[in-house]
C-alpha cells in the first residue's frame, strides 16, 4: 500500500438501480496505488473487479466516493475530459480482446490514435513499433480473425499502448487463454512495466499468476476490499 | 479526429457492407435523381419559354391601343396626339392612323411600329387551297431584321400587289420548296359583312351557311417572299401566315378581326387602327418606351410587365415539381435512418471500444454523420448522374417523335450549374438530417454495455 499515491481510491461505492431492485457493486472502497507499481485484483465472481476496473478507466461514475489519479480527481470530470483523461492516461485490455474485426492488426494499434488527432504516417509508424516490441512485428497485416487468442491479446496490449498512456487497465486479460499463453500474456506485461515505467492494475481469477508477477495483491469480497498485500517491494 | 480520417473512416466502413450500401445509395440515387429531374424540366421549361420570348423578341413589343373608346370609328372621328385627362366621357384620344405610326417611330428606342390589323381569308395557290390569317404588314417592318426571309424579298413598297407568305403555310399548299412559290400568283379570298338586299334575301330563304350576312372578294397577289417562320407575335402570339402591306389592304373589303368592335364596322370604316404593334429596339428601353406611349394619351400593354407574375407561376411550378419530388427523397431518408441504426446495432461493440480508447460522443456522432454524409454525396453525384441519363432519353424519345412532325429539336432539360451543386449539396443535407437520429444514438451509447455486448 502507498499512502502518497499514485492512484488514490476513497470510500468508491457503486449502486446499480434496476427499478425498485437496487445492487451494490462495489462498497466503501479504498485503496492506495503507487505510481509504477503492478497490482493484482482478485475475487470471485461478483465481487466488484470489473466496477472497479471500469470506475478507475473513467467508463463509469460513482455512486459515492472519489477517485485521484496523479493530481485530478476523476470522478469529478465532464464527459468530455473523462474521454480525454481515457485517450492520453489510461490504456485498457479485455479478456475478449474487443479488436476491430476487420481492421488489421496494425490498423486495431493505431486506432485510439485517430481520435488523438495523429497525422495517418506517425500512426503506423508507431503501431508498427508497438507490435514489434510485442512480438507482432511479421503479423501487422493480418486480420484478428487470422491470429491466435494470444496473438490476439498482444496486439491489443499494443493498443493500449500506443497513445503512451500511465497505467494500464487489464480486465481478466488470460481469461480466453491457455495456461501457457497466459504466462506468456502477463510476463509481457510484467516487462512492459519495467521497460516504461507503466502502472499496471489487472484482474484475474488466477491468484497464483498473480503473486508470481504482481506487486501487490488487492481481494475483493462482496464488493468490499477484503485485503491489500504487498508482494514485493519497491526495487 | 482530422476531416481526413473521419472521410477515410466513413468510406472504409462503408465500402466494408458494399450490398448495403449499395441499396441504400440507390434509394438516395432515386429519390435525388428524379428530384433534380424534375428541377431540371422545370429550368427546362423555363428557359426554353424565356429563349423563345428572348429569339421572338416578345419582351420587345408593346401592343398599343387607345386609352378610351378605339376602332376605326372613333379614331376617324377624334383625331388628337396629346395626353388628355383620363375618366373624362368627352375625352379625346389619340389617333391610330399612318401619321401616329410615323410618330410613334421617332421615339427614341422604337424600332418599328405597325398596326395590328389581321383578317381571316382563304388562301389559293394553284389548286390547292388553305384557311388563314392574313395580317397587314408595313413594308418598312417586313424589310426589317423582324423578318427572317427563306425565299424572296420583302414587299417593295406598303402599295404593291404583293404579300409574303410563310413556308408552313406553304408546306400546307403542297409546296415543299419556298425557292418555287417566289413570283408565283396567289389568291386572297376575304371574308365581309353584306347586308345588302340581295344577302337578307339569301338569308330569309336560304339553306346552311347561306343564311349567313357574308359574302366573299377574290384578290389577286404575287408572292414577293417566304418567311422561315412566322416573325410577327406581337404581344400576343397570334400566329399569321400571309402578310399584305397597308396600301394593298386598304383597297381590299375584309372582316378584320383585331377586336370585337371590328365585327360591327361597316365597310367605308376601314380607315385608322384598332390596334398597334411597337417593336423595341432593347428590352432594356421597353419601360421608357411605354412610359413616352402613355403619355400621348395611349393605352399599352407589354409581356415586359407580366414577366414578374411568369416568374411567380415559375415559382409554383417548381415548388410543385420539388414537392413531388421530395416523395422519393422521404422514402430514401427512410432507408438511410434504416441503414445507420442496423449499422450502429452492428457496431455497438465497436463504438464501445472507441469510447475506452478515448472517443469523445462527439467523436462518435461525428464518424457516423460522415457516413451519412457519405451516402448522400454518393447519392447525389450518382443522382446527377441518374438525372441527366433519364433526360438524355426522354430528350431522344420525345424529339424522335416530334422530328417526324417537322418539330425542330427542344432541349426539354436544363441542368444549370447551381441545380447540379444544389442536388448534390441537398441530398448530403438530407442524408446528415436523416442520421441525426442514429448518430445520436451512437453517441449515448454506454461503454461499459457495449464492450460487454456479443
Amino acid at each position: 500500500m502507498d499512502a502518497d499515491g499514485f492512484i488514490q481510491i476513497e470510500g468508491l461505492t457503486k449502486v446499480y438501480s434496476s427499478g425498485p431492485v437496487e445492487v451494490v457493486a462495489l462498497r466503501d472502497a479504498t485503496i492506495s496505488i503507487g505510481r509504477g507499481r503492478f497490482v493484482g485484483v482478485t475475487g470471485t465472481s461478483g465481487s466488484g473487479k470489473s466496477t472497479l476496473m471500469n470506475l478507475l478507466g473513467g467508463l463509469d461514475t460513482p455512486s459515492a466516493g472519489r477517485i485521484r489519479v496523479d493530481d485530478r480527481w476523476i470522478s469529478d470530470l465532464s464527459k468530455t475530459d473523462l474521454a480525454l483523461f481515457r485517450r492520453y492516461t489510461i490504456g485498457m485490455i479485455f479478456q475478449s480482446f474487443n479488436l476491430i474485426p476487420s481492421y488489421s492488426a496494425v490498423e486495431n494499434v493505431a486506432f485510439p490514435l485517430l481520435f488523438a488527432d495523429v497525422a495517418r504516417k506517425e500512426r503506423i509508424r508507431r503501431a508498427t513499433e508497438l507490435l514489434a516490441a510485442v512480438g507482432l512485428e511479421a503479423r501487422g497485416h493480418h486480420l484478428p480473425s487470422e491470429l491466435s487468442g494470444g496473438e490476439q491479446q498482444r496486439v491489443a496490449v499494443a493498443r493500449a499502448l500506443v497513445n503512451r498512456p500511465a497505467i494500464l487497465l487489464a480486465d481478466e486479460p488470460t481469461g480466453n487463454l491457455d495456461s501457457r499463453t497466459s504466462r506468456q500474456i502477463v510476463r509481457m506485461l510484467f516487462d512492459l512495466k519495467t521497460e516504461r515505467g507503466l502502472t499496471i492494475v489487472m484482474i484475474s481469477h488466477e491468484e497464483a499468476l498473480l503473486r508470481e508477477f504482481a506487486d501487490e495483491l488487492i481481494r475483493l469480497q462482496d464488493g468490499a476490499v477484503l485485503s491489500h498485500e504487498t508482494l514485493r517491494d519497491r526495487p | 479526429m482530422r476531416a481526413s480520417d473521419y472521410v477515410g473512416h466513413a468510406w472504409a466502413n462503408l465500402w466494408k457492407k458494399k450490398l448495403r450500401t449499395v441499396l441504400t445509395t440507390g434509394g438516395v440515387v432515386i429519390g435525388v435523381g428524379s428530384l433534380i429531374c424534375m428541377f431540371a424540366f422545370g429550368q427546362g421549361i423555363q428557359r426554353n419559354i424565356k429563349d423563345r420570348f428572348n429569339e421572338l423578341e416578345l419582351f420587345n413589343y408593346i401592343n398599343v391601343t387607345p386609352r378610351s373608346g378605339g376602332g376605326p370609328r372613333s379614331a376617324r372621328l377624334r383625331r388628337h396626339a396629346r395626353p388628355q385627362p383620363a375618366g373624362d366621357p368627352n375625352e379625346s384620344v389619340a389617333v391610330l392612323d399612318d401619321d401616329l405610326l410615323e410618330e410613334l417611330t421617332q421615339i427614341e428606342g422604337v424600332e418599328a411600329a405597325y398596326p395590328e390589323m389581321r383578317f381571316p381569308a382563304q388562301i389559293r395557290l394553284g389548286s390547292r387551297e388553305q384557311f388563314t390569317l392574313v395580317q397587314v404588314v408595313t413594308s418598312k417592318a417586313c424589310g426589317s431584321a423582324l423578318v427572317q426571309l427563306r425565299a424572296g424579298r420583302a414587299y417593295a413598297s406598303d402599295d404593291a400587289n404583293e404579300v409574303m407568305v410563310s413556308d408552313s403555310l406553304l408546306r400546307r399548299l403542297n409546296v415543299t420548296q419556298p425557292e418555287d412559290a417566289v413570283g408565283r400568283e396567289i389568291e386572297i379570298r376575304t371574308v365581309v359583312l353584306d347586308f345588302s338586299l340581295q344577302s337578307l334575301a339569301r338569308m330569309a330563304f336560304g339553306r346552311g351557311d347561306q343564311r349567313l350576312p357574308v359574302s366573299n372578294r377574290v384578290y389577286s397577289f404575287t408572292i414577293a417572299g417566304v418567311l422561315e417562320r412566322m416573325g410577327f407575335g406581337g404581344p400576343l402570339p397570334i400566329r399569321s401566315d400571309a402578310f399584305v402591306p397597308p396600301g394593298a389592304a386598304a383597297g381590299m373589303r375584309k372582316l378584320v378581326l383585331t377586336g370585337v368592335s371590328d365585327l360591327f364596322q361597316l365597310p367605308e370604316e376601314t380607315a385608322g387602327y384598332s390596334a398597334v404593334t411597337v417593336k423595341v429596339a432593347s428590352t432594356r428601353q421597353v419601360m421608357s418606351v411605354k412610359a413616352s406611349l402613355e403619355e400621348r394619351g395611349l393605352r399599352t400593354f407589354a409581356l415586359m410587365d407580366q414577366l414578374e407574375e411568369m416568374q411567380k407561376g415559375f415559382i409554383i411550378m417548381d415548388m410543385f415539381l420539388l414537392a413531388i419530388g421530395m416523395i422519393g427523397i422521404a422514402v430514401a431518408s427512410l432507408g438511410i435512418v434504416n441503414t445507420m441504426v442496423m449499422s450502429i446495432l452492428e457496431r455497438y461493440r465497436e463504438i464501445g471500444v472507441m469510447k475506452a480508447v478515448g472517443a469523445t460522443d462527439g467523436d462518435v456522432q461525428r464518424i457516423f454523420l460522415f457516413e451519412s454524409g457519405m451516402i448522400g454525396l454518393l447519392g447525389g453525384v450518382f443522382g446527377l448522374a441518374l438525372a441527366w441519363a433519364v433526360s438524355f432519353v426522354i430528350n431522344q424519345v420525345v424529339n424522335g417523335f416530334a422530328a417526324r412532325e417537322g418539330v425542330p429539336f427542344i432541349q426539354y432539360f436544363s441542368f444549370p450549374w447551381w441545380l447540379c451543386l444544389s442536388g448534390i449539396g441537398f441530398s448530403i443535407l438530407v442524408s446528415l438530417l436523416a442520421g441525426i437520429y442514429p448518430t445520436r444514438r451512437a453517441a449515448r451509447v454506454d461503454p461499459v454495455v457495449a464492450l460487454r455486448h456479443d
